[in-house]
């Protein structure tokens, strides 16, 4: 198992919140929603690839057939699901940092929810809430979330450029050119593995491919 | 200043960097224990000399010379402190320099396999000595040879690459020499090194470290009013609080033994001084600003005084920044050096985004111009600063070739080793996510790879429709020659361990 993929680290988070209080939780998602600007932090973070808070009210678990018994749960849980890059630790910290005031508001309803400073407390009501990722598919494992806006970014105008200045001639294609690359110049980053960030997750890496080299 | 600091328990090496105030010579010592008693001993008799932070380093009656210690684990070890004590240190410094490799990109020519013979030894005790002159150094040096022979139990180490005293290439050298750079006459300091950069220029100003509140600015952390302010001591120092409100998490037990230590990087970095000529030369035949620029563009700042590109951008804005630099005052200067952000230059265009400055200390510029995105514009920077200590080693006898021993010995002093010095070295030096640059390392002390050589581009004035400039197939310019991660203990500490006396429970 490994919680991390390529560039990605999986991170599924779930905390207990009062059923009572669950409407309020929406509330403030509602809100951040529709408020411009809330998000802004979150939507700058370009670590993160993904994140996503969900809550699952006590009587709807899912049960993954209806054979299976209902659970009788005291609480409603709050999911925390996100995928960024980098390490558990390197995220944690940005988070709290950047965005302090957003993850306390998201949580604050959280049973036991700490506040996201002084660190070390949050620190551990996170890990001692996650849930470890048991298998993890990364179709993209060269890829973070800036390397896919770039491809993107990279693409389009490619395609925009080939219509609009094939048939020039060579000193306007070459003007377009240089637009073109202007436009893009903060979109050729080189998308290589990833650095290693963690030791642990690498050695597991190595194992396993080592296994796999010798059963071929 | 908030913070009063106990400055006569704190190593002066933590709160000053000594080259700046005429300690132009240092030599570094390694040494191993051999027996925990006597090692002990020996402690006690060099702390005896521990220079601490509240010594007077300028002016009539200072000091010319200082010498301050440390410890790896494998050192603390030795010198038999409690498991209880042991268990308390955070895993980057329990392992080491050479096992955290593949983090830090220490790959290729850099592998731990090519250091110097030095770093195969067991590496338990360092010792260093700033001096004024050479003379002073060489007497303190002869001092501390007195006390291994007095005391037992150590073992000087050799194994240090350098020349000896007719200036042939040797590899076993019982200390590390190192010094600042001189002019052409030979008796001038500078604050260059070998690639011809000025350095020494920024350094993080923490809460306690001086009441002068002109040095804040553009070292301390960025507030949103757009004002500069000290850091959190704990940044930098065990037993104070950081910028997360606690208490820096890496102390070990008990408080007495942590509180006024900080953690020391210690790696010696050999610069490729051919190799980088070469390759300035060959890209600058193609840059239209010229090699100074392009030099300066791999930097952040000008390689003649330093100024910073966001401030002179091109030939002509860098001749007026020069013309008022040289008229001003001191503090002026200082000032002109120092303040400035990359905010100023959000796209890159004066200064881009690989520039070694730049990456290392983004200034409070990771918002990326998105108004109050984060909770302080250094959220993302604050809690990844050094303080720098470092001198240039070796001289430079052919400019065309990277053979000799000359370098960088770099010494970064921080709290957290893994949260500052290795998250700056493998994000924002081999990797570039944070900048939007995917997988583009940093010009001059990226790992680049010879078979694979990397490239970076150099953004221009978004929307000029210039085309930005790529510096192509970028050779490996710094190695890293050895090193290890070290503890520096209060002075108290020093004599709590010294005299067997630390007890967590
Ligand atoms: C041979 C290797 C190196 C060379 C030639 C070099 C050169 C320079 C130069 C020319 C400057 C600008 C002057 C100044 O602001 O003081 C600088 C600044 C700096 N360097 Fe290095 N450096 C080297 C290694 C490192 C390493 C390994 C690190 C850390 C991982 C580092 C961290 C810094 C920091 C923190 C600054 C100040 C940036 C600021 O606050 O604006 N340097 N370096």
């Amino acid at each position: 198992m490994s919680n991390i993929a390529g560039k990605a680290y999986a991170m599924n988070v779930i905390t207990p919140i009062p059923w009572y209080k669950v409407w309020l939780n929406r509330l403030i998602f509602w809100a951040a929603l529709k408020i411009p600007n809330v998000l802004n932090g979150l939507l700058t973070l370009s670590l993160i690839h993904y994140a996503r808070w969900v809550i699952i009210p006590r009587d709807k678990f899912p049960r993954l057939d209806p054979s299976q018994p209902k659970e009788d749960l005291n609480y409603s849980y709050m999911l925390f699901f996100s995928n960024f890059n980098g390490s558990w630790d390197q995220y944690v910290d940005s988070f709290t940092f950047a965005i302090p005031s957003g993850l306390d508001l998201f949580w604050k309803m959280n049973v036991k929810y700490p506040k996201s400073v002084p660190l070390t407390p949050f620190h551990n009501y996170i890990q001692h809430n996650q849930i470890d990722t048991a298998h993890y598919y990364n179709a993209y494992p060269m890829a973070a979330s800036n390397d896919v806006k770039s491809a993107k970014n990279v693409k389009k105008a490619l395609i925009d450029f080939n219509a609009a200045s094939s048939n020039k001639s060579p000193d306007e294609f070459l003007e377009d050119y240089n637009k073109l690359l202007n436009q893009l110049q903060n979109d050729f980053g080189e998308m290589r593995p990833t650095p290693i960030v963690s030791l642990a997750a690498q050695a597991v890496k190595e194992r396993v491919m080592e296994e796999q080299r010798q059963s071929h | 200043m908030t913070q009063n600091l106990d400055l006569t328990d704190i190593q002066g090496n933590i709160v000053k960097a000594y080259g700046s105030s005429g300690f132009f010579k240092a030599r570094y010592l390694f040494l191993r224990v051999d027996d925990g008693d006597k090692g002990r001993d020996f402690v006690g008799a060099i702390t005896s000399k521990v220079t601490s932070a509240n010594e007077k380093l300028k002016g009539d009656d200072a000091l010319t010379v200082t010498t301050n210690m440390a410890f790896t684990y494998a050192g603390l070890q030795a010198l038999e402190l409690p498991t209880a004590s042991l268990v308390g240190f955070p895993s980057d410094f329990v392992m080491g320099m050479s096992k955290r490799k593949d983090i830090l990109g220490d790959d290729g020519p850099s592998d731990p396999k090519y250091w110097d013979k030095i770093w195969q030894e067991k590496v338990h005790i360092w010792i260093s000595i700033n001096g004024k002159t050479s003379d002073v150094v060489e007497e303190r040096y002869q001092w501390i040879l007195q006390q291994i022979k007095a005391t037992g139990g150590v073992t000087l180490l050799r194994g240090h690459c350098g020349e000896d005293g007719n200036g042939n290439a040797v590899d076993d050298l019982p200390y590390q020499d190192a010094s600042v750079l001189y002019e052409k006459d030979g008796v001038t300091p500078t604050a260059k090194e070998h690639f011809g950069y000025t350095d020494g220029i920024g350094d993080p100003v923490f809460d306690g470290q001086t009441n002068n509140a002109a040095r804040v600015i553009g070292r301390g952390k960025l507030t949103r009013s757009g004002d500069w302010v000290p850091l959190a001591t704990g940044e930098f120092i065990l037993g104070h609080v950081d910028e997360a409100m606690e208490y820096p998490q890496t102390a070990p037990r008990p408080d007495l033994l942590s509180n006024n230590g900080t953690y020391m990087v210690y790696r010696k970095l050999h610069e490729n001084v051919g190799t980088f000529n070469k390759f300035l030369d060959e890209q600058s035949k193609d840059y239209p600003g010229g090699k100074e620029l392009l030099a300066a563009k791999f930097s952040g700042r000008w390689r003649d005084n330093g100024a910073p590109l966001v401030h002179t951008p091109d030939n002509e804005s860098k001749a007026e920044w020069d013309k008022k630099f040289a008229a001003a005052d001191d503090a002026t200067q200082k000032r002109m050096l120092t303040d400035f952000t990359y905010n100023e230059d959000i796209s890159g265009a004066k200064c881009p985004f690989s520039a070694h400055t730049r990456r290392i200390n983004p200034r409070g510029s990771l918002e990326y111009g998105v108004k109050d995105a984060f909770h302080t514009p250094g959220a993302l920077v604050d809690r990844r600063r050094i303080l720098r200590r470092g001198l240039p080693y070796g001289k430079v006898k052919d400019e065309t070739s990277d053979k000799g021993n000359h370098g960088i010995i770099f010494m970064a002093l921080n709290a957290d080793i893994k949260r500052q010095f290795e998250f700056v070295q493998q994000q924002w030096i081999n990797y570039a996510n944070d900048f939007k640059q995917g997988n583009d390392k940093e010009v001059l002390l990226g790992n680049h790879s010879s078979k694979d050589p990397g490239k970076v581009v150099l953004q221009v004035e978004p929307g000029s429709g210039k085309p930005p400039h790529f510096v192509n197939n970028i050779p490996r310019l710094v190695e890293t020659r050895g090193g290890d991660y070290f503890f520096i203990p209060s002075i108290g500490a020093l004599k709590l361990i010294a005299g067997g006396l630390v007890d967590p429970t």
